[in-house]
């Protein structure tokens, strides 16, 4: 059997799904937060496997964008979620309701 | 060379930031100040060299990632004047910081250098890098104040929301990308119709939407607003309230009149839909705010909307509309904030009752903030007036073609009337609210003056004599071909 783009496209559409029902069903700042980061990863597969098999490199290129772009947002957020963290001495969503109506 | 000279306004603005953060190293802390000050009279001085710059002719750079023409140059000009009124605004608030006030400065230029570069953005890349650009800054300086709970939670929520908003958008451009192998709206605009018509393509560019949504805060993607604004800083609601919901409509259309017309010819009710729902969640839920903020988040939700009419009416009219609403907002909306933040200096209330008593503190920020309200709200002669006037008009002759609008501009018109009882509230807590807690004059410096001057003075121009910018947007439309 050989591997052709639907299969790549079926493990992106995968990931990105198992990613948001993460961000939809976790309760911990720091496991929502990786289940980003794969949805991210997804959409980077994706962009790969369709780069390698219409053979155009702009889907390469845009990938390096978005890992770069990734890496400063983990970088900022985790320095938020540690901050809050300091503060409540929790990481969960639960207690994020200091903003209500 | 000639590609450096196209992105020179954005070069100048980043070197500004740069230079701050520099020459923050050697300031002693009194120096602070001035040194802000200085950033802000640069800023100015790019904005009027941005009157110099014209592109009558849309000019590539970059390998066409990067459009130079009259949309781009009126949002560029918007953008600047905006954080010209954010940093003085910025700079009012700075005592309220623990530290790092000048690179709080520091990162609203930042942010500026996203947005203008959205503003040109003709290629998803651009787009991607140039949205990401303003929204981790903005996760930066939602939380500022982090010794405050309630900014630090802000920050995260704004940071779960907008980290999922960017997934979406990046696996929508990899579709896009995937049907029609290019990135380049112009490119896209010319593939063959098998293309065009294909359903993964219009998935594709349903979840790019669903990123800019989240900019615009339209429903369904509005959720965010409230609390992020009402747990940031004052400047920087102001700044998220005005510069990144005009990132988002610039890039909105872009991506729909620029890159995929032929699909969003297909999707005018959903999009209508989606306005009036934006329009009635936001002017409903406004109704029972006490939090200023709270209510000026709601009422950027309710704009937003009023904002998308002009997407849906579709042709130059309704966009030039639009631009010109965009104008009237930012001159309003700035002013609240700033008046805001000099009421409630050295405290962190935001209450609407707690505004009482200022018309005897200063008469001159109570008529500031009555006459924002005013424009807000559509009274005349002032700018929200003319501008929601443009926008029914270019909705109802659009309507001609597609009569869904006659129904979006009478659902405007009762939502205006609404939206009066609460503006007025926030009128009637200034100059006839009971039991004021401080009656001492308010000392306004008078760099604050003059930027609320130029605000107030701003909301009656674009009421009294709005040819000039009438003018201007309907050039910047013109550089959509429709």
């Amino acid at each position: 059997m050989t591997v052709g783009l639907e299969h790549y496209l079926i493990v992106s559409a995968l990931l990105f799904s198992l990613g948001l029902l993460g961000v939809v069903l976790r309760r911990n700042l720091l496991l929502i937060y990786l289940s980003l980061e794969m949805m991210l990863n997804a959409a980077n597969l994706a962009l790969v496997a369709f780069s390698r098999f219409n053979h155009n490199l702009d889907g390469q290129v845009m990938v390096f964008f978005v890992i770069t772009v990734a890496a400063a947002e983990v970088a900022v957020g985790l320095a938020l979620i540690v901050a809050l963290y300091r503060r409540r001495q929790s990481a969960h969503i639960e207690d994020l309701a200091s903003l209500r109506l | 060379m000639s590609h450096l000279n196209a992105i020179g306004l954005e070069i100048a603005v980043l070197a500004t930031g740069l230079a701050l953060l520099l020459l923050d190293l050697w300031a002693k802390p009194g120096q602070r100040r001035q040194l802000a000050y200085g950033a802000v009279l640069a800023l100015g001085a790019i904005f009027v060299a941005s009157f110099a710059v014209s592109a009558p002719e849309p000019r590539l750079a970059f390998g066409g990632l990067y459009v130079l023409d009259e949309l781009a140059l009126f949002f560029k000009r918007f953008f600047l004047l905006a954080a010209v009124i954010v940093l003085v605004t910025e700079i009012e608030f700075a005592e309220r910081l623990d530290a790092g006030s000048s690179e709080y400065h520091a990162l609203t230029l930042f942010a500026l250098v996203g947005m203008m570069f959205a503003a040109s953005a003709n290629d998803f890349a651009l787009l991607f890098v140039a949205l990401e650009l303003v929204t981790v800054t903005f996760y930066v300086l939602v939380s500022y104040q982090r010794r405050r709970t309630p900014s630090l939670e802000a920050g995260v929520k704004y940071l779960i929301l907008g980290a999922l908003s960017s997934a979406f958008l990046v696996y929508g451009i990899a579709l896009v990308f995937g049907v029609s192998g290019t990135m380049n709206f112009l490119h896209l605009t010319a593939s063959p119709p098998e293309i065009l018509q294909s359903p993964l393509l219009a998935i594709g560019l349903l979840l790019v939407l669903v990123g800019l949504g989240f900019k615009v805060a339209a429903v369904p993607f509005q959720i965010w607003a409230p609390d992020v604004c009402q747990g940031a800083p004052l400047p920087t609601t102001a700044f998220l309230a005005v510069g990144s919901k005009a990132t988002g409509i610039v890039l909105l259309l872009r991506v729909l009149f620029v890159a995929a017309p032929a699909v969003t010819a297909r999707w005018n009710h959903a999009l209508l839909v989606v306005a009036a729902l934006t329009i009635l969640y936001g002017v409903l839920c406004a109704i029972p705010q006490r939090s200023l903020k709270r209510l000026m988040a709601y009422s950027s939700i309710a704009n937003a909307g009023y904002l998308l009419i002009g997407v849906c009416v579709g042709n130059t009219e309704g966009v030039a509309a639009m631009l010109f609403y965009l104008g009237g907002y930012l001159f309003a909306v700035l002013a609240v904030f700033l008046v805001a933040t000099l009421a409630w200096r050295g405290t962190d209330a935001d209450e609407i009752p707690g505004l009482a008593g200022l018309c005897q503190r200063s008469p001159f920020l109570a008529g500031g903030l009555t006459l924002a309200m005013m424009s807000l709200a559509g009274v005349p002669p002032l700018a929200g007036f003319f501008g929601k006037f443009l926008l029914l008009k270019a909705a109802i002759l659009g309507g001609a073609t597609h009569p869904g609008l006659y129904w979006l501009a009478g659902l405007t018109i009762v939502a205006v009337v609404i939206s009066l009882y609460y503006y007025f509230g926030v009128i009637r807590a200034v100059y006839w609210g009971e039991n004021p807690a401080d009656v001492s004059p308010l000392a306004v410096s008078w760099p604050a003056r003059a930027v609320l001057g130029l605000c107030l003075f701003g909301m009656l121009w674009l009421g009294l004599f709005p040819a000039n910018v009438l003018n201007l947007a309907q050039i910047a439309a013109a550089a959509i071909k429709f």
